[in-house]
């Protein structure tokens, strides 16, 4: 009844090969390409109209020293754009920017937020949303700056080359969109295939299939674990805690906590046969409690991870061509070589169990 | 007689002749209730849902793990000549559901008697104890006769079934914050039927695996 391991090695050196390469190169590429060039910081943060402010712009990535035709501009809530009057580069990454802001705005608003606009040959255009606040009222109406606003800032140029998203509150940790989903893909992928392997096993008692669901089951928790590893690193930057108690976080916890049970039942249980049947009932029940999760997660309104609780789901730009370039290899990567890693668990398991049985 | 009703007779015959069993897990039950009380004077409406689905949880693991143990291999073998799997399970099934049925109703009133009154909603309040009881008792009876077989059943039997708890009780603590008017929620119907496609499905996967454990 036993499958051979020769008859599909072809497929297996594939999945072990492709995988591989994949793996490595996203590995590669995601973290040598460079992040696209940003503003990091903008200081003062407040700013009053009818006098000339000086900003201090820290950019990230940026070359503002390699050509001297910067634009700088401030674009306010009715969409008109004023002009730096000077720009002062003080290296690649610092410059100082004066502006006569007129005492009269646009806008009525005694407090305003004004988006940073940084158009520049060398980095293309970056802007910073809500970079200053700006004042206006506290100044007398007489004091007069040259400062005019116009409605178009002219051509913005495009940063060219192969660069990933500049996004505040990411910044470099961006590129862990590489390595921390395409995990999670990989171990839904083989809790499923447990899942497939241990109905497989209730309906022909072959030990085959029990070999495949636990080797499913090893790699998948490991996975998990790697996944949730990569994730407290990811929140603590941008969340600020390793553990937030976020519905995904607790939903993981509770998985872990169901296959580490599986593996608890497993070795509690010395009958073979017993074994196999109990563990492989146990993977499908409780692989159908869990599908309420699903369910449960979109109502549990709160949650901080992208595409829940009214957070915008993955895709614009947290998730534009030039990362699909990378993501998506290293999601099939990943899921082919923890595929070849099951198989290889599986042939090991195999050889154990023919070893107990002679 | 339908086979169910007559296992589901032994059931009620066995517990009547065990009434210590059947007594200490209702004194179990007061006697948290006075303890929680005693201990948190004036709870506030969310700890008043969580420790009193909390209790229901522990004290339903307690009534149904004997409900596989007190019946020896060789008993369950005399069964498994005389009827069907399906109506052994089905008569445990029921059996455990009242069982639980009446924990949780107990729980409540005796809630109910040393707080204010904090459930708003109480035909809500009552679905809600009915559909999570028969959520734990599906998941329960399972669980204890795939405990029945490990040696160490008790513990197993905790194990294996409080993670699986977790999703059908964050739902039942969602429907019982609606029913204490803690959350202001139009579509709680859809919580409702979620619980019950949760019911529905378990106890659809019970009938499909029973008769694989039981066979061995």
């Amino acid at each position: 009844m036993e499958k051979s391991a020769s008859g599909n090695s072809f497929v297996l050196a594939f999945f072990k090969y492709a995988g591989f390469v994949l793996i490595l190169y996203s590995l590669i590429a995601g973290l040598m390409v460079p992040l696209k060039p940003g503003i990091l910081q903008v200081d003062p943060v407040v700013i009053d109209a009818g006098k000339q402010s000086l900003l201090t712009i820290t950019g990230y990535n940026t070359s503002f020293e390699s050509k001297n035709d910067l634009q700088v501009f401030l674009k306010l809530k009715d969409g008109s754009f004023i002009e730096s009057s000077n720009n002062l580069v003080r290296s690649a990454n610092k410059m100082e920017v004066a502006f006569q802001m007129p005492a009269n705005l646009p806008i009525t608003d005694k407090i305003s937020e004004a988006v940073l606009l940084v158009n520049s040959p060398n980095d293309g255009s970056m802007i910073k949303p809500s970079a200053v606040s700006i004042r206006q009222g506290l100044l007398p109406l007489t004091t007069a700056m040259d400062g005019i606003f116009i409605k178009d800032p002219g051509k913005l140029h495009q940063h060219v080359g192969w660069s990933f998203p500049y996004r505040l509150i990411l910044e470099e940790t961006i590129r862990n969109s590489y390595y921390h989903i395409p995990l999670w893909f990989a171990m839904i992928v083989l809790f499923g295939y447990s899942v497939w392997a241990s109905w497989k096993y209730l309906k022909s008692k072959n030990p085959h299939y029990d070999d495949i669901a636990i080797a499913s089951t090893s790699i998948g928790i490991v996975l998990g674990l790697l996944g949730l590893a990569t994730g407290a690193l990811w929140a603590k930057h941008t969340w600020g805690q390793y553990w937030s108690g976020d519905i995904k976080q607790n939903m993981t916890a509770i998985s872990l906590l169901i296959y580490l049970a599986y593996f608890v039942l497993r070795s509690s249980l010395e009958d073979q046969n017993k074994k196999y049947s109990l563990s492989a009932v146990y993977n499908i029940f409780a692989f159908v409690a869990m599908i309420p999760l699903i369910f449960v997660i979109p109502r549990l309104t709160d949650s901080l991870h992208p595409g829940n609780g009214g957070n915008p789901a993955m895709g614009g730009e947290d998730l534009d061509n030039s990362m699909r370039m990378v993501f998506y290899p290293a999601c099939i990567g990943w899921i082919f070589f923890t595929l070849w890693l099951t198989n290889l668990l599986r042939r090991i398991n195999k050889l154990e169990r023919n070893k107990l049985d002679y | 007689m339908h086979p169910i009703f007559t296992l589901l007779n032994k059931e009620i015959t066995l517990e009547w002749r065990q009434r210590h069993a059947l007594g200490s897990m209702l004194l179990y039950v007061l006697a948290t209730v006075f303890i929680v009380f005693s201990v948190l004077k004036n709870i506030s409406p969310n700890v008043w849902i969580a420790i009193f689905w909390i209790i229901i949880l522990f004290a339903s693991a307690n009534a149904t793990t004997r409900s596989f143990y007190q019946e020896s291999g060789a008993r369950q073998l005399f069964y498994y000549q005389l009827s069907h799997s399906l109506n052994f399970i089905f008569s445990k099934l029921i059996y455990n559901f009242f069982l639980l049925l009446i924990i949780g109703l107990l729980t409540w009133l005796g809630f109910s008697f040393f707080s204010k009154p904090i459930v708003k909603d109480i035909p809500l309040f009552f679905l809600t104890i009915m559909l999570g009881c028969m959520a734990f008792s599906t998941i329960y009876t399972f669980i204890s006769a795939i405990a029945n077989k490990t040696p160490n059943g008790a513990s197993m039997m905790a194990i294996l079934s409080f993670p699986l708890m977790i999703p059908v009780l964050l739902t039942l603590l969602k429907l019982s914050a609606q029913a204490c008017r803690l959350l202001q929620d139009t579509g709680y119907w859809k919580d409702i039927v979620i619980l019950l496609s949760i019911d529905g499905m378990l106890i659809g996967v019970m009938i499909f695996l029973f008769p694989f454990i039981w066979r061995d």
